[in-house]
Formats: structure tokens, sequence, C-alpha cells
């Protein structure tokens, strides 16, 4: 009797296990529209760094602030980045004529000296 | 409010919610593999995939629905 249970025991207890991993990703908004993922993000980003440093206080690991560096702060901005870089590079392609005269200039005078 | 402000919040939820949803994904495929698939690698793609195939369908719902504000609701 008990053998004959023992399967559909263990069925419940993974089927258990599993329900509940499906329920805290939905409980913590992980599977729900993307306002609610973005803010998931920054929930974490928010309380993982202290919650690591709690936890190596707790284990006992002093660590000395010059042998390991700070948290680092998960601060990105996709769309920021990208502005910056295409802004960056429309500067550098304005004045690439200008430059590209200068450094003729330059390089001709030098040659000019050298062939003196 | 700068549209193209606007389409830069839009991008930068976008990308959030995918690295979420593909993290739920595989940690979802994790627990599936070891609990019921005898640790094969097959659930955590599934589930990695999941995740992004829902990612996408999020931001293609949000660039297609330029007159929705996200707002909170205060109970």
């Amino acid at each position: 009797m008990a053998v004959r249970l023992l399967p559909a025991v263990k069925f419940l207890i993974k089927g258990g296990l599993a329900g509940a991993a499906v329920y805290v990703a939905y409980d913590q908004g992980l599977l729900g529209s993307g306002t609610e993922g973005a803010e998931a993000l920054r929930k974490a980003q928010e309380t993982l760094p202290p919650a690591i440093q709690q936890w190596t206080n707790y284990l006992g690991w002093e660590v000395r602030a010059a042998q390991l560096p700070s948290t680092p702060k998960f601060d990105f901005s996709l769309s920021t980045s990208w502005n910056k870089g295409v802004h960056t590079v429309m500067s550098a392609l304005s004045v690439a004529p200008t430059r590209a005269c200068e450094y003729t200039v330059e390089g001709w005078k030098y040659v000019k000296d050298l062939v003196k | 409010m700068a549209s193209e402000g606007d389409l830069g919040r839009k991008w930068d939820r976008c990308v959030a919610d995918s690295a979420v949803k593909l993290g739920a994904g595989f940690g979802l495929g994790i627990v599936f593999s070891v609990i019921f698939f005898k640790r094969k690698t097959w659930p955590i793609a599934f589930g990695s995939g999941m995740g992004l195939g829902m990612a996408y369908s999020n931001c293609q719902h949000d660039f297609q629905s330029p007159y929705l504000l996200h707002g909170k609701f205060v109970k």
C-alpha cells in the first residue's frame, strides 16, 4: 500500500515545488506586463547590493574596503547611451573635413621642413 | 513631455523587461528541468525562449500603443 502511494506522494511534492516556483515568479511581477518587469528589475537593483553586504557580514567575511571593490551600480540607460553615441559620432563626422584639412596642412608643412 | 524622451523610456522599459523575463524563464526552466525532466537541457532553453517571446510581445504592445499612459493605481 505504502509502496503504491510513494510515487504519487513524490509527484505531489514535485508538483507543489514547481507550482510554488511559478506562483512566486507571478507574484513578484516577473511574468506580467513590461512596466511590472521594469519595476521588478528596479526593486532587485535596490535590494541586491545591501543584501550581499549583509550576507558577507553575517558569514563573518570581514572584507577591508581596499580588497573588495564597491558593489557596482546598475544605473544603465540604453537610450541615453545610444543617444550619446549617436551625438558623438555625428559631432566627429561634422568636424572631420576641417580636421582633415588641418592635419593635411600640418603634414605638408612637416614634409616641407624635412625636405629643406 | 518630448516624444523622443518617451521613446527612450519605452526602449529602457523594453530592455529591462527582456532581462527580467529571460531570467525568470531561465530560472523556471532550471526548476522544471531538475524536478520533472531529469536535468535535461531542453526545458531551460524552452523557458528562456518563452521568456524572450513574452518580452517581445510586451515590447510590441508598448510600441504599438502610443496613446496609452503608464500610471500607478493609488488605492
